[in-house]
């Protein structure tokens, strides 16, 4: 992924955005347009905190919040209850709550795909989308370490998957299981992501804490940390970014395998497979960008952000959607080719299973969200229709959500005793904990897009028209 | 297990101490803390509330606090009176086991023989007698029915005892001294599951009213029509034993029998026979005709059978049937059973054309385990309907329910002066009795019985009264001014009349004492002149009329759960899957694949059933059954009971759960209705019903959705279309060479390249389980059940493939519709070496013990699931709910030595740990070491056919590992590596192509 992001995603470079000016030259179209100032940013990204909030953000602040008091009566009454109030039986021991959490593992992806591979690439296009990204990837984890959590039995004990020491003699955490390898791997990614996403916002909050009077100014003066926005601390920040950069670009990689290997390193037909890992990295990449793309879509009209989140901002995320999505097919297909080639029956049994058993439907659901659909992006029509794009981005997100149901749903239903099948359906209390994961992820981005500046504004600064450029300092 | 003579009574409140607070308030807490989802709580320090149980101030004899001891007894479950074992903890039993060397049973018990510890503490069962439905004394209840009797003996008027089969002795004398008493008095048997038929028939054929012993063991082809002789006839955990014995395909002593099948439904017995044919219930007789026919022109006999073979079904395969058969003159077979005296009599004569009275069919030592004369009910029916009979005392029998057909006894009973009714726990019959006089559960009770002439069984108290109850023996006694002290009556019977049988020169008292201990003993056989066949007895068949115009008959069957329905209130035996077809909790319409889809329904959609007769359709779901005749829709017995509507709340109470009973209230439809009178049997086949399809769809509790071991065409990968879970061998091909037939053309050797994980040090236990003498019976699975405290989860949640049994007995379809056949395999935790359950878990509450078992810790168990979901053999079971144990009395059943799991627990078979430890602890207590056999299962030991073998696979000469290492012994799934513990041993099948 990494060798491929700069050599096929360039965007400023890539001929579909380039136009042709009267002379016959080529010219790029501007990241930002609407001729900023500066000041003019400044004003224009903080002016969501600074006034009162419009009418259409608490439409749809209310309408995920009910979505989210829907997950807190499922989840809490699945909780006092017991997991049997979910659809799941002897045969199928996971199904939306393992399909929820990886779903939104993969959705967490894009943020620090944006932030820091991008940035260490020195993608400029990014600048305008990062912030927001990241907030969506802490709020996906967020999402993603609940399932886990409400999918145990006892929920209450699940601290004990922590190796924390005790005094119950030798007892330990199985490190061979891929379920303790979650916990780091998504325990880490979520620190390094929390951490980037805070300091990336440092300047921002100075900004917002000197415009700001009362107590906006007292806690942004607390969170900016003493900002100064003296040369050397400027020079000293962009050396930790890198740093956070770098060690948050391997977790890009690493978090999704080791997510895959929950299936990857089990015996189950259709779970243990190989190719897992890169298949849900590149899948999960996907996914969360089309996540960036539904929301930002959303955001830059209710926060007025057409100016700063552009065409061009949208032409690249489509790039990578439909460079990722043909990636994601091509693993599709390495599974099926790899299913024949093994010579196992069952594996070869689970995938004609998926493709024409009881299920099939989810299967090609899947194929065709996930495959077929984002082919329309090769059209430059559809990439510079909002409205193409916006529904893609949802049959994306869709699709993506479903390759975790078939993988893991389809596979367990039929396994290696024929006695022992068994067909799965949701029960109305599961549908409430996938809607809540919903309600709780945009809960918590609308009170982002209030409380904290939504576009890095120093970041855009520096890639505003040359000839109305100023100096940074500006701003801050 | 110490094994005790005596009959200990402890106190009774002592004995039963509450088992109450298994959820107590500290788990409480912490699930409410653990409501703060991301807070983790480090809480625990509230200690749970403490429960003192105070040991006996003066222990009775032989009983220590806490260690196990064993009861010899008679169960009663059914009329087969198999012995029994009563493994009993301070002063109560918590499970029923076969008795070994019972020369009946042999040490196995059916599963509902092991299913009734659960109805000795079932709540609902009469405490005391009852007047008009109200509480009374014992006085006043005797006062009433003295009263009557007084009057009869002024004004006249009749007695009658109406019973099902009476296997006792004891009581047999005292109703005969009862109804001596009054001038007309008269003992009328019915069976519901009746052989009156076979017994009409040798009284034509050798004027003698007899049930033959069957013989299975010595029988080396076996023709059965129509008797399912491994699931519910006459006494199947006998027959099951026998008809195991005759085939052992390999090891020492090998031999084969050849089994053929003709009958119209698939039982048990069917899906096990080497050929398996359909035959209609207005077929069978013809069949048998024809066999004779055929018998005889071998024979050089002439018979009114003669010629009826060239009309006879299945004319090619009878040849080939007679011609088996006749080569084994003597040691063959040939049993039946329908309810049409002709179709018996042919059957006789079949056998004796083949010599096979006196051998295989024993009427020396006949049974006594079906007695009933279906004959007697008309004119007891006559006699009610005029009002003659002044008192009915009906025992053991539930014949309002039983005999509700057109012309059964129905209705007539309730003209009876006084009817006494001796149920235990209320059913139809004492709703409507004037007088109850319950009887007690044979585990709290003084009995004995004579199965088996010659073969007579004690049953002894194994825990203090529960309720307040009477023996019909104890209340004949006392309506004939007698004393009501039924060990007294029993003991007089035994002095008076075994005794001096058995071995007088011994004292009664240790005489006495010794039958107690072993629970049976044997007399000489009677002196008894011959009773040689009379050919003018036969007589030929009166087959139910085809059903024309696309109507189907009925064909009325029990099933091995339910029986005749009286254990409908049983919840292990109504969750208790039926090895068939599956299903709990329910009754169903069995049709045909053929006939569905000619009538346009699937599986579950509800059809209703009307006959001409009676003008109420009954509405039931559709199970297609592979194998099942074209013509006959089967439905269960035993179902639509009242009172089991008290099973509708059972299992866990959610927003979306269900009910376990159906739309009538009830557990099922009754299907007594369809039975008829025909002569002097009453029949259970060909009642022709007229099937309308509705618009409704009842999802059925079934425990399987797939029932093949082929894979669906349209899915199946080349060379994968089989999977050879359940392996099945042809005889012939087996001997010549077992290697390739048992591990097909692609068996490699497994090998490992890594080195073992964990190096088993000392036992590495095991288990293997012979398919070839699995019958399906499902005992095991109740005994499971009982030892391992598994909980009743209800209809609803076995409907969502929930259900909690930690052994189950997977079934799968062979062959086609013409000739099916079905391999049961009894599946549980495979205690794999390499098991897939063990690296996964994050909390390491699933570990490989040092002795090669998989431990499931249950207090370190999250519930993350990952251990079910990637088991290949799908045993693991988890804890959805706090599953419910409202009956505080049931409670008294549950397995001490056994954690009650709690709710978000994953469990599975533990191999019986605690029975291991038991075992070991007991060894190193006398200081010896452990000998194989010390440690037997639960699954194993009430195995009928012995089928399960439990042992060390560390100790070369433990017989588990001879029989691991035998030609039959596979793994399943031993292509995944897992390397599991329990092997299989290969079911053979005795075919000829």
């Amino acid at each position: 992924m990494e060798s491929t992001v700069p050599t096929e995603t360039p965007p400023a470079q890539s001929p579909a955005d380039v136009s042709l000016r009267g002379d016959g030259r080529p010219t790029v179209p501007p990241l930002i347009t609407g001729n900023k100032t500066p000041a003019d940013v400044t004003r224009d990204v903080c002016a969501p905190l600074e006034r009162g909030a419009t009418g259409l953000w608490w439409g749809a602040f209310l309408a995920a919040l009910a979505l989210l008091i829907v997950g807190i009566i499922s989840v809490g009454y699945q909780i006092a209850t017991g997991i049997g109030t979910w659809g799941l039986n002897r045969t199928v021991g996971w199904a939306f709550d393992i399909t929820n959490f990886v779903f939104w593992v993969g959705i967490g992806h894009a943020g620090t795909l944006i932030s820091a591979v991008l940035l260490l690439f020195r993608q400029k296009w990014r600048t305008s989308i990062n912030r927001s990204a990241e907030a969506m990837t802490i709020f996906a984890v967020i999402c993603a370490g609940l399932f886990p959590v409400i999918h145990m039995g006892r929920p209450w004990l699940a601290f004990w998957v922590f190796p924390y020491p005790n005094d119950r003699g030798p007892l330990w955490v199985n490190f061979r299981s891929a379920l303790l390898w979650d916990v780091f791997a998504i325990g880490t990614y979520f620190t390094i992501s929390l951490l980037f996403w805070y300091i990336g916002m440092i300047p921002d909050l100075a900004t917002i804490r000197d415009r700001a009077t009362g107590f906006r100014k007292k806690i942004m003066g607390w969170l900016s940390l003493g900002w100064d926005g003296a040369a050397r601390t400027w020079a000293r920040y962009e050396v930790a970014c890198v740093l956070l950069a770098a060690l948050a670009t391997p977790l890009v990689v690493s978090v999704h395998s080791v997510v895959s290997s929950d299936f990857a390193t089990s015996i189950v037909p259709g779970w243990h497979t190989t190719v897992f890992p890169p298949y849900f990295v590149i899948g999960a990449i996907f996914s969360g960008f089309a996540m960036v793309l539904t929301l930002l879509l959303i955001a830059r009209k209710v926060m007025n952000f057409e100016d700063y989140i552009t065409r061009r901002h949208i032409q690249a995320m489509c790039k990578v959607i439909v460079f990722t999505g043909s990636i994601v097919g091509l693993a599709y297909l390495t599974e099926l080719f790899v299913a024949w080639y093994s010579g196992n029956p069952y594996e070869q049994f689970a995938f004609l299973n998926r493709m024409s058993g009881p299920m099939a439907w989810s299967y090609w659901i899947m194929v065709s969200c996930n495959v077929l659909s984002p082919q329309l992006l090769w059209f430059r029509k559809v990439r510079e229709s909002i409205g193409a794009v916006f529904c893609l981005s949802l049959v994306i997100n869709v699709g993506m959500w479903f390759e975790r149901f078939v993988i893991i749903v389809t596979s367990l239903t039929r396994d290696f005793l024929p006695s022992s099948w068994a067909s799965y359906a949701p029960t109305w209390i599961e549908v409430g904990s996938l809607v809540g994961g919903f309600g709780l992820f945009f809960t918590l981005f609308l009170l982002f897009c209030r409380v904290l500046p939504m576009i890095a504004m120093f970041e855009v600064k520096a890639v505003i028209r040359p000839q109305t450029h100023e100096s940074k300092e500006g701003g801050s | 297990m110490t094994h005790q003579p005596m009959n200990p009574t402890p106190d009774a409140e002592d004995a039963l101490l509450p088992v109450e607070g298994i959820a107590g308030s500290r788990r409480s807490f912490l699930r409410l803390a653990g409501f703060g989802i991301a807070s983790t709580v480090l809480a625990g320090c509230s200690r749970g509330p403490v429960r003192r149980a105070v040991t006996y101030l003066e222990a009775p004899d032989g009983i220590v606090a806490g260690r196990g001891y064993k009861m010899a007894t008679t169960c009663a479950g059914c009329t087969a009176r198999c012995g029994a074992l009563a493994r009993c903890r301070d002063g109560r039993p918590i499970k029923l086991e076969g008795l070994p060397d019972h020369p009946l049973s042999g040490g196995g018990l059916c599963a509902v023989g092991q299913a009734e510890v659960l109805s000795l503490y079932d709540a609902q069962r009469f405490d005391g007698p009852r007047a008009a439905r109200a509480k009374t004394t014992w006085a006043n209840a005797d006062r009433e029915v003295a009263r009557v009797l007084a009057k009869v003996r002024k004004d006249g008027g009749k007695v009658r005892v109406l019973t099902e089969t009476v296997t006792s002795p004891s009581t047999q004398a005292a109703i005969d001294g009862f109804c001596a008493l009054v001038k007309d008095g008269r003992h009328v048997v019915y069976d519901a599951l009746s052989s009156s038929a076979i017994l009409d028939a040798h009284e034509r054929t050798h004027g003698r009213r007899v049930l033959p012993r069957y013989r299975f063991d010595r029988a080396e082809v076996i023709a059965s029509f129509d008797a399912d002789f491994l699931g519910t006839w006459i006494s199947p955990v006998g027959f099951a034993r026998d008809y195991a014995s005759g085939r052992r395909p390999d090891g020492d002593g090998a031999k084969m029998s050849r089994h053929w099948q003709f009958e119209a439904r698939v039982s048990l017995t069917g899906g096990r026979a080497d050929r398996r044919l359909r035959v209609a219930p207005w077929e069978t007789g013809a069949a048998l005709a024809g066999l004779c026919d055929l018998l005889g022109k071998k024979a050089g006999r002439t018979s009114p059978a003669s010629g009826s073979a060239a009309s006879a079904p299945h004319g090619d395969h009878l040849a080939g049937l007679a011609d088996e058969l006749w080569a084994a003159r003597g040691r063959s077979i040939v049993v039946c059973g329908d309810d049409d005296v002709g179709t018996q009599t042919l059957a006789n004569l079949a056998n004796d054309l083949l010599g096979n009275y006196g051998t295989t069919v024993d009427l020396e030592r006949p049974s006594r385990q079906k007695l009933g004369r279906d004959g007697a009910l008309s004119e007891l029916r006559t006699e009610l309907a005029s009002g003659q009979v002044a008192l009915l005392i009906v025992d053991g029998a539930n014949p309002v329910y039983d005999l509700a057909f057109p012309g059964g006894l129905g209705g007539a009973i309730e003209k009876a002066g006084l009817l006494v009714s001796t149920a235990g726990l209320e059913d139809e019959t004492s709703q409507l009795a004037h007088v109850v006089c319950p009887s007690p559960h044979f585990l709290e009770a003084w009995d004995d019985a004579e199965p088996i002439e010659g073969i007579l069984s004690l049953t002894q108290p194994t825990v203090p009264p529960l309720r307040d109850a009477r023996s019909l023996r104890a209340s004949l006694s006392v309506w004939s001014g007698g004393a009501a002290d039924d060990r007294a009556l029993v003991e007089a019977h035994w002095k008076q009349s075994v005794h001096p049988r058995a071995v007088p020169e011994q004292r009664f008292a240790t005489f006495f004492r010794q039958a107690l201990h072993d629970g049976f003993i044997e007399l000489p056989a009677r002196r008894r002149d011959p009773a040689p066949f009379q050919l003018a007895g036969v007589r030929l068949p009166d087959p139910p009329a085809k059903p024309d115009g696309g109507r189907l008959a009925v064909v009325v069957y029990p099933k091995v759960s339910m029986l005749d329905g009286r254990h409908a209130h049983n919840p292990w035996l109504q969750e208790l899957a039926d090895p068939v077809s599956r299903i709990a909790w329910e009754s169903y319409a069995v049709l045909s694949p053929a006939t569905a889809e000619r009538l346009d329904v699937a599986e579950g959609d509800v059809v209703r059933l009307r006959t001409d007769a009676d003008g109420s359709p009954v509405a039931l779901p559709v199970h297609l059954q592979l194998g099942q005749h074209d013509g006959v829709v089967a439905v269960a017995r035993g179902y639509g009971r009242s009172g089991t509507d008290r099973f509708a709340d059972i299992g866990p109470d959610w927003w979306e759960g269900e009910a376990t009973v159906g739309p009538g209230g009830r557990i099922g439809e009754s299907a007594a209705h369809w039975l008829t009178v025909h002569g002097e049997t009453i029949r259970t086949t060909g009642t022709a019903v007229a099937i309308a399809t509705t618009s409704d769809h009842r999802a059925l509790a079934s425990v399987q959705e797939y029932h093949s071991l082929v894979v669906p065409p349209h899915l199946a990968p080349e060379h994968g279309e089989i999977r050879r879970a359940a392996r099945t061998v042809e005889l012939d091909r087996f001997r010549e060479d077992p290697e390739h037939e048992i591990h097909g053309a692609h068996h490699h050797p497994t090998g490992n390249l890594w080195p073992a994980d964990h190096a088993p040090e000392g036992n590495r236990w095991g288990m293997v389980v012979d398919l070839s003498a699995c019958t399906g019976c499902s005992g095991c699975v109740v005994a499971c059940q009982a030892e391992n405290n598994i909980p009743v989860v209800g209809r609803d949640e076995v409907q969502r493939h929930r259900e909690m049994s930690w052994m189950r007995i997977d079934r799968y379809h062979q062959g086609d519709p013409d000739d099916v056949q079905i391999s049961h395999q009894p599946m549980m935790c495979q205690h794999c070496d390499n098991a897939p359950c063990e690296s996964v878990c994050p909390v390491l509450a699933t570990i490989q013990s040092s002795d090669g078992l998989n431990q499931q810790v249950y207090n370190r168990c999250v519930g993350t699931r990952y251990c079910a979901n990637t088991c290949p053999y799908k045993v693991r079971r988890f804890n959805w709910f706090e599953y419910p144990r409202k009956s505080e009395l049931q409670n008294h059943a549950l397995n001490p030595d056994v954690t009650v799991r709690s709710r978000g627990v994953m469990e599975k078979c533990s191999m019986c740990v605690q029975r291991i430890q038991e075992a070991r602890i007991e060894a190193r207590r006398q200081g010896v070491e452990l000998r194989d056999g010390d440690i037997q299962v639960a699954c194993q030991d009430s195995c009928p056919a012995q089928a399960i073998t439990f042992g060390d696979l560390a100790d070369p000469k433990s017989e588990v590992s001879k029989k691991a290492a035998g030609a039959r012994a596979y793994r399943v799934l031993e292509e995944t590596q897992v390397e599991p513990a329990v092997r299989y041993l290969a079911q053979v099948r005795n075919r000829r192509s």
